[in-house]
C-alpha cells in the first residue's frame, strides 16, 4: 500500500469520487424518507391521513361517474395493527390503471387539469399504500369491479420505492357483490388517539357532501351520515387557464407547446375568457410595454407661423405643379383634422395622400418622395431644424420667438392642466422646456418620438429634476405622476406587428410584456362551471343539519382568479342554540369540498377569521382579535381548480392574498347576516326585559291608584301595549239581540308598518264580513282570515257577525310575540 | 298655616292619584309633566318680580322601565303623604327615604335621597302646595338671627316671645322649619345683614356689629334653607328691612346671593314666597380683592367653569354682574370673608362694612 501522497494525483478527482455517489431519488423514496410531508407523521394521523385520501378519491370517481356516492369505512384493530377498509360504489378500475392508481406516486388524471376536483396531484393513496407497506409490511390488498363486467378483478400489490412504480404480488380474479366499485384494504401501524379529527373528518365531509352516504365503523362504535339530497353536484368541466394571474415561466411553457402562429391565436387558443376583441386589447397592452407609445403633437394652429402646405411642396420635387400642390393640401388637410398626430399616424396620412393623389393626377408618389413628405411635415410639427435651416442661421422658424419651441408650448399645457393650480407658471413653463429637451434630444435617435412608459417616466423626473434643482421649488411625486398620466394619455399605441408566437417564443423579456400586457387587460372572470361550489343554500342545509343552532347565515362569493385558476370562497356562520358557549368559536375549513382537520393554526383561513373584528359583528372577541368566542361555527370553503395548499399533506390553505381577500368578503357577508340577527335578537331582549319590568311596576302601580283613590282596579292592557310600542290586537264583541257584532282592531302602536296575518276561528258561521276578510269553513270551524297591512300610529279594523253564543279563537301571525298584545274578550 | 290648607294639599294629592287612575283607564300611557329645573328654564316675572320657571316640562311616564318607576315611587309617596296629613304627622325629607325601605314593593323604594327629594319637589310643584303643606321638614334645621328684634313663636310647648338679642346666648334666634308661625311684635334693626359663614358671623358678634348699627345678622349656614330664605323674605316684606348679603368673593358665593335674591333653580315654583330681589350684595366682590389687596388663592378649574355658567345664568344677567364676573375671570383669583382679617380683626367692622354699606345706601 502506498502513501496517500504519492497516489493522491493518480486518483479521480475528488469531485468525480463524489459524483459515483451522487444519484436520482425516486419519488417514493423522497416521501418514504419524508412522510410528514404527506400527514403521515404519527399513527394516530396516519389512519386519518389514510381514510381521508380514500374517501376523497372515493367521492371523486363516483362524483365523476355521476353515481351517488355510497362510501363504507371499517377501522378493525388487528393486534398491534389496525387494518383500514374503503369501500366504494364508484365506476371501478381496469385491470391496466388501478396497479398504478395504488401503487405510483404521482399518478392521476387530475394534475393537468383545472377543474375542482378533491385528489390533485395523484399523491395520497399510493402515500397511504406506501405508509401501510412501510408499517406493517403487508401489501394493499384491493378489488375493484367495473360496470357490466362479470367479475371483480383482486390485486395485492406495494409501491416499489426505488423506480416508484407498483409491485404486484397478487392478481386474479374474484367476484364480489358490488356491480361495481373500488374496495382498498390497509394494514397499517396505528392509533385511534385522532379519533376526534376521525369523526370530525367524517362529519364535516357529511356537511359539506349532502349527496353522499357515508358509514364508519370502527371496533367500538359505529356511524351513519345519510343522503340529505339526491341531487349531485353539478357536474365540473375543464378549463383553460385564466390570463389574469398565470405566471411568467407557465406562458412560456405554453408558448412552447402551442400550435398557434400568432399572439392574438396564441391567446383565444390557450386561454380561457379571451377572444378577438379581449386578444387584441391584450396585443395593444402589449404593444405599449414592448415597443412603447408614440407621442402625438398638436398640428400647427393657424395663428403659428407653420406652413406644412409650402413644407410638402418644397419636400417634393419633379411631381407636377398641380400633383404637388394636390398632395401638399391633402396632407395639410388632412393633418389639420387630427387633434394630436403621431409619426405612424403622419405615415398613414401621407400614404392616402399619395395615393389619391396618384389616382386623380396618374403621377407616381414612390416611397422616397412619401418619407421626404413625412420627414418635412414631421420636422415641422416637433419644430426640429432641418440641416438646411441650422446652416441658414436665420431661417424666420426660429427668429421671432427663439426657445419657444411648438413643443414646450404643447407639454407646457399638458403639464399646467396636469399639475395642481398652486404651481407657478413660471415653474411649469420651465418644467416644459426641460421635458421639451429631452423629446428634441430624442429626435436625434428616433424621429418618431417613441417611448415606452418607463422612458416617459424617466424623462419627466429628469425635467422634474432639474427643475428643482435650479428654480429652487418643489416638484413631488404626484405632481410627477400626474404629468406622466396626461402624457402617456396623449401618446398613440404604435401598430406594429406583434412577433409571432416562435420569435417570441424564448425571448424572456417580450413575453413578461405579455404577460404585463395580459394582468392590465380588463378580462371577464373565469368561467365558474369548472368550479363546484356548494352553494349558500345548501351550505345552510348542511350546518343546519349537523348543528341545533338558532340562526344560520351563508355567503357565496362570485368567482376570482389566483394564479390563473378560478376559485370561489364560501362562507356560513351557525349561532347559538345548543352550540358550545364557552370558549373559542369553532372554525370549519374546507378545500374543494374536502374538510380541514390539521395544521388549523397554519391555514389562511384561520388567518382571516382572526383578523376579522367580530365585535363590529356582535360576536366577543377578547383584545379585539382572534377567534371570536361564543356559541358559533364559522365555515370557510375555498373551491379552486387549484387549492393552494401549504404542503402536500393538504391541510392547511397558503396565505395567498386574493383568496385571502375572497375569505374576508364572504365571512364578512355571512357575519353582516348575524350581526342583524343579533342586534335585533338584543333589542327583543331589551324589549322582553322592559316588558317584563313593566310588567310588574305598572299592574302595581294600578293596583295604588286604585286604593289611594278608593276605586276598582283600572285595565291597563291597552296602556301597556302602547307603552310597549306593541302592537295590540283587541276583540271587541257587542251583544246585538240574537247574534253578536264583533270587531277586532289592530292598533298599531310600532315605529315601523306591521303586516299582520290574523286569523279568528268561529264555531258558527260569520256574516256582514268587512273588506278584506275571508272565511273558509272545515270540519264545521270557520276561518276568518285577514291579513291587513297597519302602517306606524294607525289602525285597522274587521268586523262580522256571529250568531249569539258562538265563540272565537283569535291566531296573529306576521309580528314577533315580543312586540304583539292580543287582548280578546 | 291651617287645616284647610293641609286638607287642601292632601285633595291635591289624591287628584294626582286619580289622573294617572283616568290615565290607565283611557289606554292612556300614565305620566305627569312638570316644568324643567334647569337654568335654561327660568324666567323673569315681571309682575311678581321674581324668577320662575318658563314653558318648559319634563315629562314623566310610564314609557320606560325609569319612568315607570319613578310613577311608581310618586303613587307610593302620594299614599304616604295623604296618611300623614290625615295623622296629624310630620316628617322629615330623609325619614321619607328611609321609611321607604319599609315599603312592601321594592321597586317603589329609593335608590337615594336626592331621589326622594326631587319626587317631593315634583309634587310641590304638580300639586301647587308647600312642602310644609305636606308636613314634609328639611334635614338642616333654619339658621340663626341675631338683632334688635322681639318675636312670638308657636311652638308645640305653647307660644313663646323671644328678643333676639336680649333672651338669647351667644348662639342667637334659632329659626324654625315653618317661619311662618313666627308672628313680629317689635323691631329697631335698621338693616338685615344675612352672612354666609359661621366664623364671619361670630366676628360680627363679638365685635358687637349688631348693637352698634342696629343690624339683624341672619346667618345663612352656606346654601340658605327654605326657612332662612322664607324669614329674610317676611322681615324684608312686614318690617320693611333692607337685605343685605355678605359672602366669599367666589362663584359659589354668589349663588348663595343669588338663592336669596331671586330664588333657586330647584324651588323657582315658589319664588315669589321665598325670594327677595330687593337684596343686595355687600361683597367680597372682585373689586373689593383688587380695592383692598385681599390675601387669596388661585380659581380652579371648577371656578373658572361655574363663573361662566353663571354668565349665562338669566339670574346674573345684570351690568353689575357681568362686569364683576368677568373682572374675577380676568383676574383669576378669589377671596374669602375672613382674608379681610389680614387688616386687623377690626377691619370688618370698623373699615369694610361701614364702607360698603355706605356705598349702598344702606347706612
Amino acid at each position: 500500500m502506498t502513501s496517500f501522497q504519492s497516489t493522491l494525483g493518480e486518483e479521480p478527482g475528488i469531485a468525480e469520487e463524489l459524483a459515483e455517489s451522487q444519484q436520482a431519488i425516486s419519488i417514493a423514496e423522497f416521501f418514504e424518507k419524508n412522510k410528514h410531508m404527506l400527514g403521515f407523521d404519527s399513527g394516530a394521523r396516519g389512519l386519518v391521513t389514510a381514510v381521508k385520501e380514500a374517501v376523497d378519491n372515493a367521492l371523486d370517481a363516483a362524483e365523476e361517474a355521476g353515481i351517488l356516492p355510497d362510501i363504507y369505512v371499517e377501522i378493525q384493530e388487528e393486534g398491534d395493527y389496525y387494518r383500514l377498509i374503503v369501500e366504494d360504489n364508484g365506476p371501478g378500475l381496469t385491470k391496466e390503471s388501478l396497479p398504478k392508481v395504488f401503487g405510483k406516486l404521482l399518478y392521476g388524471s387530475r394534475f393537468h387539469a383545472r377543474e375542482q376536483s378533491r385528489g390533485q396531484q395523484g399523491i395520497g393513496i399510493s402515500a397511504a399504500v406506501l405508509y401501510s407497506q412501510l408499517t406493517s409490511g403487508k401489501p394493499a390488498k384491493i378489488t375493484s369491479r367495473t360496470e357490466g363486467s362479470s367479475e371483480a378483478q383482486y390485486f395485492e400489490l406495494i409501491v416499489d420505492t426505488d423506480d416508484n412504480e407498483p409491485e404486484i404480488s397478487v392478481e386474479e380474479t374474484t367476484t364480489w357483490d358490488r356491480p361495481h366499485g373500488t374496495r382498498i384494504e390497509l394494514e397499517m401501524e396505528a392509533n385511534m388517539r385522532a379519533r376526534q379529527q376521525l369523526h370530525d373528518y367524517i362529519k364535516h365531509t357529511a356537511v359539506v357532501n349532502p349527496h353522499a352516504r357515508l358509514e364508519l365503523r370502527e371496533p367500538q362504535a359505529h356511524f351513519k351520515f345519510e343522503r340529505a339530497t339526491d341531487q349531485l353536484p353539478e357536474e365540473t368541466e375543464e378549463i383553460r387557464p385564466h390570463p389574469h394571474g398565470v405566471e411568467l415561466g407557465t406562458v412560456m411553457k405554453m408558448l412552447t407547446a402551442t400550435d398557434s402562429q400568432t399572439v392574438s391565436g396564441f391567446l383565444q387558443e390557450e386561454f380561457t375568457r379571451v377572444g378577438k376583441k379581449t386578444a387584441d386589447s391584450i396585443i395593444d397592452a402589449f404593444r405599449d410595454r414592448h415597443y412603447g407609445r408614440e407621442m402625438r403633437w398638436r398640428p400647427p394652429a393657424v395663428h403659428e407661423d407653420v406652413d406644412l402646405h409650402a413644407a410638402v411642396e418644397d419636400a417634393t420635387a419633379n411631381k407636377g405643379a398641380d400633383a404637388t400642390a394636390a398632395f401638399a393640401e391633402a396632407i395639410a388637410e388632412e393633418v389639420d383634422g387630427y387633434d394630436r398626430i403621431a409619426h405612424h399616424e403622419l405615415l398613414e396620412v401621407v400614404d392616402e395622400a399619395a395615393e389619391a393623389v396618384e389616382d386623380d393626377h396618374g403621377t407616381t408618389f414612390g416611397d422616397t418622395v412619401r418619407e421626404n413628405a413625412v420627414a418635412a411635415v414631421w420636422r415641422d410639427l416637433v419644430d426640429a431644424t432641418s440641416e438646411d435651416e441650422a446652416a441658414d442661421g436665420d431661417g424666420d422658424a426660429g427668429a421671432d420667438e427663439p426657445g419657444e419651441s411648438r413643443l414646450v408650448a404643447d407639454l407646457y399645457d399638458l403639464a399646467d392642466e396636469a399639475t395642481s393650480t398652486r404651481k407657478d407658471d413660471e415653474v411649469v413653463r420651465a418644467f416644459a422646456e426641460r421635458l421639451a429637451g429631452k423629446f428634441d434630444d430624442a429626435t436625434e435617435d428616433d424621429v418618431r418620438h417613441r417611448l415606452t412608459r418607463d422612458d416617459l417616466v424617466a424623462y419627466v423626473d429628469r425635467a422634474a429634476d432639474l427643475t428643482e434643482e435650479y428654480d429652487d421649488v418643489a416638484f413631488g411625486d404626484t405632481a410627477r405622476e400626474n404629468v406622466v398620466e396626461a402624457i402617456w394619455d396623449v401618446m398613440a399605441t404604435v401598430p406594429d406587428d406583434p412577433p409571432l408566437v416562435r420569435e417570441l417564443n424564448g425571448d424572456r423579456d417580450a413575453t413578461s410584456d405579455l404577460v404585463d400586457g395580459m394582468r392590465a387587460t380588463d378580462i371577464m372572470a373565469p368561467p365558474t362551471r369548472c368550479l363546484s361550489p356548494i352553494s349558500a343554500d345548501l351550505i345552510e342545509a348542511g350546518l343546519e343539519k349537523e348543528f341545533d343552532a338558532d340562526f344560520y347565515a351563508s355567503a357565496t362569493r362570485d368567482a376570482e382568479v389566483s394564479g390563473g385558476d378560478p376559485f370561489i370562497v364560501e362562507a356560513g356562520i351557525a349561532y347559538g342554540g345548543e352550540l358550545e358557549s364557552e370558549g373559542g368559536a369553532d372554525v370549519m375549513r374546507f378545500a374543494n369540498r374536502v374538510p380541514l382537520v390539521y395544521q388549523r393554526g397554519a391555514c389562511a383561513t384561520t388567518d382571516v377569521v382572526k383578523s376579522i373584528g367580530w365585535r363590529n359583528y356582535g360576536l366577543d372577541q377578547p383584545g379585539g382579535s382572534g377567534l371570536p368566542k361564543g356559541p358559533a361555527v364559522i365555515m370557510v370553503h375555498v373551491a379552486s381548480t387549484n387549492v393552494p395548499f401549504t404542503s402536500e399533506s393538504k391541510d392547511a390553505v397558503a396565505n395567498v392574498p386574493e383568496i385571502e381577500d375572497e375569505i374576508e368578503l364572504a365571512i364578512r357577508e355571512a357575519a353582516r347576516e348575524l350581526k342583524s340577527y343579533l342586534n335585533k335578537r338584543r333589542s327583543m331582549q331589551k324589549r322582553r326585559k322592559k316588558q317584563n319590568v313593566l310588567g310588574k311596576i305598572l299592574p302595581e302601580m294600578a293596583e295604588k291608584v286604585a286604593e289611594v283613590t278608593g276605586r276598582e282596579e283600572p285595565d291597563i292592557d291597552d296602556a301597556i301595549a302602547r307603552i310597549m310600542n306593541n302592537v295590540l290586537v283587541e276583540r271587541q264583541v257587542e251583544e246585538n239581540g240574537d247574534s253578536k257584532a264583533v270587531s277586532v282592531v289592530v292598533e298599531n302602536n310600532s315605529g315601523t308598518n306591521e303586516s299582520l296575518e290574523i286569523t279568528d276561528i268561529v264555531s258558527a258561521e260569520p256574516t256582514d264580513l268587512s273588506d278584506g276578510a275571508t272565511v273558509v269553513e272545515m270540519d264545521g270551524e270557520w276561518f276568518v282570515k285577514w291579513e291587513p297591512e297597519v302602517s306606524s300610529d294607525d289602525e285597522a279594523t274587521l268586523e262580522y257577525e256571529v250568531p249569539d253564543g258562538a265563540s272565537c279563537d283569535l291566531d296573529v301571525k306576521g309580528v314577533e310575540s315580543e312586540k304583539l298584545t292580543v287582548n280578546e274578550q | 298655616m291651617s287645616a284647610d290648607n293641609e286638607q287642601e294639599a292632601r285633595e291635591q294629592l289624591i287628584d294626582l292619584a286619580a289622573q294617572f287612575y283616568d290615565q290607565f283607564e283611557l289606554g292612556e300611557i300614565p305620566h305627569m309633566s312638570v316644568p324643567t329645573r334647569t337654568k335654561n328654564n327660568i324666567e323673569y316675572d315681571e309682575e311678581k318680580d321674581v324668577w320662575v320657571y318658563g314653558d318648559r316640562e319634563s315629562t314623566r311616564s310610564a314609557n320606560s322601565v325609569r319612568g315607570a318607576r319613578k310613577l311608581l315611587k310618586a303613587v307610593y309617596t302620594i299614599e304616604f303623604l295623604a296618611d300623614q296629613l290625615d295623622e296629624g304627622r310630620s316628617s322629615t325629607l330623609r325619614e321619607l327615604y328611609y321609611l321607604s325601605e319599609s315599603w312592601d314593593n321594592e321597586e317603589a323604594q329609593f335608590s337615594d335621597q336626592d331621589e326622594s327629594n326631587q319626587l317631593v319637589e315634583d309634587l310641590e310643584i304638580v300639586s301647587g302646595a308647600t312642602r310644609e303643606d305636606f308636613h314634609m321638614r328639611p334635614e338642616e334645621s333654619g339658621a340663626t338671627i341675631m338683632g334688635p328684634l322681639h318675636l312670638r313663636e308657636q311652638t308645640r310647648r305653647g307660644e313663646r316671645e323671644i328678643h333676639c338679642q336680649k333672651d338669647v346666648g351667644e348662639g342667637g334666634y334659632q329659626i324654625p322649619n315653618n317661619p311662618d308661625t313666627i308672628e313680629f311684635l317689635d323691631c329697631d334693626a335698621d338693616f338685615i345683614l344675612a352672612v354666609e359663614t359661621g366664623g364671619m358671623r361670630d366676628r360680627l358678634v363679638e365685635n358687637g356689629f349688631d348693637d352698634e348699627y342696629n343690624a339683624l345678622i341672619v346667618h345663612l349656614k352656606g346654601q340658605p334653607a327654605r326657612a332662612t330664605r322664607r324669614i329674610t323674605k317676611r322681615l324684608h316684606d312686614e318690617l320693611d328691612l333692607p337685605v343685605t348679603v355678605f359672602t366669599d368673593g367666589d362663584p359659589w358665593s354668589y349663588r348663595i346671593y343669588g338663592s336669596v335674591a331671586y330664588g333657586s333653580i330647584k324651588s323657582a315654583h315658589l319664588s315669589e314666597y321665598l325670594a327677595t330681589p330687593e337684596a343686595q350684595f355687600i361683597g367680597i366682590q372682585p373689586a373689593d380683592i383688587v380695592e383692598y389687596e385681599l390675601p387669596t388663592d388661585p380659581l380652579s378649574d371648577s371656578d373658572v367653569n361655574a363663573l361662566e355658567s353663571e354668565l349665562e345664568d338669566p339670574r346674573f344677567q345684570t351690568d353689575y354682574w357681568e362686569e364683576q364676573i368677568e373682572l374675577q375671570l380676568e383676574i383669576e383669583k378669589k377671596s374669602e370673608q375672613q382674608s379681610l382679617a389680614s387688616h386687623g380683626l377690626d377691619f370688618v367692622t370698623e373699615t369694610y362694612l361701614p364702607e360698603r354699606l355706605d356705598e349702598m345706601g344702606v347706612l
